[in-house]
């Protein structure tokens, strides 16, 4: 069993995937309970392909999930997957004839709905058209037509009527774009929805907007503004309306990791900690509040370690698995920079128990070093008597320096342009010739131009 | 001989005159004296004497004229030693004042000695600079003998006579139409550009293409001086130049190519471009300079190597055929310099062989072999004045490191405060020149026409100048006039 495995994870390293060797703490069956949709064989398929305990188990979920659905591209991927990690499962035969079964009844479909559309737009019946549309669309989906999908679906736009509609339309958009991947997409689609009257509608719709637009954020690496999109969620509305994308604790864990990764700290205390409605979200996921707990209070060790051992989890994340060891190394540049205000001069040693590996004394000077480059950190490092220096902020020296350099330009600048003026006065200003009247150049001395003009 | 003497030591006449009344008698004495060396048959054989007895520095205009008779006759000035002598004092000691009337027999003197050929180089440059500083202290207006001062320095290599030349800011160019002043020439409160004219013979007419060259040569003097700060502002003036329909001459492409690797060597990182370059001439540079923003590139990336294979891939051919193979080496030897002064953003002590490890040299690709060669930079860079910093031996278990020390401390505020009024002083002494140059703007035909719309209350004709008044504190100010906007 372990050589096949090996060679599955060796195969998925070197198609640049990510590989998690650490057990999650989650149970998969309860994981991915949390979810509908298409999302769930997405979220089963990621984990299958990366972690190396719960392989097998996932993929197995993954292929049982792709036979519930219309979708044979999704089979075959996932049984390909199985076929090289574990050869000798049952799943990892192709079921050709479930798989010709679907096929075949998938045209017929496509072909019946493209055909009554055809019949709806003769009859010139709105509201037909538009739910033809949507069908069309929902099939297309379903069997992993995307592309067709989407299309289908902003042909419903036209036909819209009631603002529920646009809703509908917006959903159904956002979904499709979210598989995609096109995050910029998923903006513009929510930036359509956003302006829609109507008082309950609009709540039971906040957190799914709040969400998927924290999402399109994250995928564009925008972290400041999806965590400020994760906290307005609003906990209140059952997440059912939004776990086609995204479980409770999700919005937690994303909302709490990425608030750390790029707020301060007094905005981590009002808005997440002292943020009533996130609360009762971040209640789902005690370590995420602990490790924010944490930070505030100072014990950065602390908090680093209580993210490094949920770390596996946060690997296996459709959304965030991508952005993960950036969202970590910015948290950790943060806890050093913030451990650093208070001193003057610290040791490399004391630097190093408190943020360092024991097995590799040399590292956090390396990190150091980068964080320095980087301009995050102002501080200068000493190797010889291992200590690092912050670099105090020297007011009236910048000062001074600055109000020098600006009498200087100023002179410079002043000068500058009465040659100006003075070459537009004597009429030498360099002009563009018409003519191709290319003279040649002074022969053998460079010195001698000629007014060779390229134009 | 005598009836020479009568004529040639009549002006000035020792009286103290009016403006007026000398303008007047500068201009008679000029007529007279140029129709007698011209005229005067047995001229040839008594120049030499006349020499003897006069004064240049009393009777400048007179010596000027029997020295341009002599130059005239003579076949082979090189040789003679007392007429070169005599030139020699000439230049040296002549009358401003008087020279502004004589101006045009003054630009020949000058060409004669700026071929290069009658005097010795460094002589020949000196005398020039001087000269041209005596008519002009300030400095300030570019004339027809700048071109060929610079050339000759740089080709002979006798650049620092020069200097005092070189080194002014120029404001002032001739060829300015309509200034139709009343004032005369020997009005000791005239500006430079007011009595240096074509018109008056102390300068020609000049091209844009000379401004350029001009420019360029002086920043390649400087490049020899390795005087980086000085040529990348003179290059700089030469990109910058003020263009109209989107011209680009091939001076001002070859300047930004040096203008790139001497700003590489001023501050270690790639310079930006002035703001009032057009859009038309920055598309020019970056298609015709590519291979040069491609190492300002490889430089920024702090990888030797890179920078290394950018020089590598065209080849040393390419940049001696550039004229700049010299620049590009001295850039690929101070690529470490820089690396190793930019450690002290991050370290305040590090090991010697820390700093062996963390930078390369450009001209290997690798990191320098022993610490013997490290010491020896870092020893060549702390007596340059590059590096604040001093080599601590190795004592104990402390390896032999390196200290950066701290920037300068700040200033006193005594200190801070003369400076200031330094700048402050600097920029007052402007004040003449925007003086003349305002008034000089103020005779130009356009301006006059501008103002006589104005006064007939004609409204539309604002746009056509921009307004001095209303947008002066706009940064575009100059572009603005100059394209005619």
């Amino acid at each position: 069993m372990a050589d096949p495995l090996l060679a599955f994870f060796t195969l998925m390293d070197g198609q640049g995937g990510t590989v998690v060797k650490e057990a999650p703490k989650f149970d998969l069956d309860l994981y991915i309970q949390n979810y509908r949709g298409r999302t769930r064989f997405d979220r089963l398929f990621l984990v299958g392909r990366s972690s190396v305990p719960l392989c097998i188990d996932a993929l197995k979920a993954a292929i049982a999930e792709a036979k519930r659905g219309r979708d044979p591209q999704r089979y075959r991927e996932a049984v390909d997957c199985l076929r090289i990690a574990a050869p000798n499962e049952p799943e990892a035969q192709f079921d050709y004839a479930w798989l010709d079964g679907v096929e075949a009844s998938n045209r017929n479909e496509t072909h019946r709905l493209t055909a009554e559309l055809k019949g709806y737009k003769n009859n010139l019946i709105k509201e037909s058209v538009r739910m033809g549309n949507e069908d069309l669309g929902k099939h297309l989906e379903s069997i992993g037509d995307l592309n067709g999908a989407a299309e289908a679906y902003s042909r419903m736009r036209p036909d819209v009527s009631t603002p529920k509609h646009i809703v509908d339309v917006g959903k159904h958009l956002v979904r499709v774009a979210l598989q995609r991947r096109e995050w910029s997409m998923v903006n513009a689609h929510l930036a359509k929805m956003g302006g829609i009257q109507g008082q309950d509608d609009e709540k039971v719709l906040q957190p799914y907007l709040a969400i998927t637009q924290g999402i399109a954020y994250l995928g564009q690496e925008q972290y400041l503004e999806a965590a400020s999109s994760f906290l307005a969620a609003d906990s209140g509305i059952p997440s059912t309306t939004y776990n086609e994308i995204a479980s409770a604790n999700d919005v937690a864990v994303y909302g709490g990791l990425l608030a750390l990764a790029s707020m301060e700290r007094k905005a981590l205390q009002s808005s997440v900690l002292d943020n009533s409605t996130f609360r009762t979200l971040l209640e789902l996921e005690p370590h995420i509040r602990r490790a924010v707990t944490q930070f505030v209070n100072g014990r950065y060790s602390a908090c680093i370690a209580t993210l490094e051992a949920h770390k596996a989890d946060y690997m296996l994340d459709i959304y965030l698995q991508k952005h993960i060891s950036a969202i970590y190394s910015k948290i950790r540049s943060k806890c050093i920079v913030q451990y650093l205000i208070p001193f003057s001069c610290v040791t490399l040693d004391t630097m190093n128990a408190a943020f360092g590996h024991p097995d590799q004394p040399t590292a956090i000077e390396d990190e150091l070093v980068a964080m320095i480059r980087g301009g995050s950190l102002k501080a200068r490092i000493n190797t010889i008597d291992r200590l690092v220096t912050t670099v105090s902020a020297d007011p009236r020296g910048s000062l001074q320096a600055s109000a020098l350099k600006t009498a200087q330009n100023y002179e410079k600048q002043a000068i500058d342009r009465l040659r100006r003026m003075g070459l537009a006065a004597a009429d030498l200003e360099l002009k563009g010739q018409k003519k191709t009247g290319q003279h040649a150049l002074g022969a053998g001395n460079e010195l001698m131009y000629d007014e060779s003009i390229l134009a | 001989m005598d009836q020479y003497a009568s004529v040639i030591l009549a002006f000035p006449d020792g009286q103290d005159l009016s403006d007026v009344e000398y303008h007047r008698a500068a201009r008679q004495h000029v007529q007279k004296i140029e129709k007698l060396v011209k005229d005067a048959a047995d001229f040839g054989s008594q120049a030499a004497q006349l020499l003897e007895h006069i004064d240049p520095a009393v009777n400048s205009i007179s010596y000027l004229a029997v020295l341009g008779g002599i130059l005239q006759r003579e076949r082979a000035p090189q040789t003679n030693i007392t007429l070169l002598t005599s030139i020699t004092r000439f230049l040296m000691t002549f009358d401003a004042r008087q020279i502004r009337y004589a101006g045009t027999a003054f630009s020949n003197l000058l060409g004669f000695v700026g071929e290069g050929s009658l005097l010795p180089a460094s002589v020949a440059v000196d005398l020039l600079a001087t000269a041209i500083l005596r008519i002009d202290p300030t400095g300030s207006m570019l004339t027809s003998h700048h071109l060929p001062l610079v050339r000759l320095a740089l080709l002979t290599d006798s650049i620092e006579p020069a200097l005092p030349v070189i080194e002014k800011d120029i404001v002032f160019f001739p060829g300015v139409r309509g200034s139709g002043d009343s004032r005369h020439l020997c009005d000791l409160q005239l500006s430079p550009s007011e009595y240096i004219t074509p018109e008056s013979g102390l300068t020609g007419k000049l091209k844009s293409s000379v401004v350029l060259q001009y420019d360029l040569l002086v920043a390649k003097c400087f490049i020899k001086r390795r005087a980086w700060q000085q040529a990348f502002d003179a290059l700089e003036r030469v990109i910058s130049y003020p263009i109209k329909d989107q011209a680009c001459s091939k001076i001002m492409t070859e300047a930004y190519n040096k203008w790139v690797l001497v700003g590489l060597l001023l501050n270690g990182k790639a310079p930006t471009l002035p703001t009032s370059v057009a859009a038309s001439t920055r598309k020019a540079y970056s298609i015709l300079g590519k291979p040069y923003t491609s190492i300002a590139e490889a430089f920024d990336l702090k990888t030797a190597e890179a920078l290394k294979g950018e020089f590598e891939s065209l080849g040393p051919q390419f940049w001696a055929e550039e004229g700049n193979l010299g620049l590009m080496n001295y850039v690929l030897a101070h690529y470490q310099r820089w690396m190793i002064v930019n450690l002290q953003k991050t370290y305040t002590k590090i090991s010697l062989d820390h700093v062996r490890r963390l930078t390369q040299s450009a001209e290997t690709g690798k990191e320098l072999g022993t610490e013997a060669e490290l010491l020896a930079l870092l020893e060549d860079m702390t007596s340059g004045g590059m590096l604040n910093g001093r080599v601590e031996p190795a004592v104990g278990e402390k390896p032999a490191h390196l200290v950066f020390l701290a920037p300068a401390e700040e200033l006193s505020e005594a200190g801070f405060a003369t400076q200031m009024l330094q700048t402050a002083q600097r920029i007052k002494e402007l004040g003449p020149i925007v003086k003349a140059t305002n008034e000089r703007l103020a005779t130009t035909r356009e301006y006059v026409r501008f103002l006589a719309r104005e006064q007939k209350g004609g409204s539309k004709s604002i746009a056509d100048f921009v307004g001095f008044d209303t947008q002066v504190e706009d940064e575009d100010l100059m572009t603005g006039i100059m394209t005619g906007h």
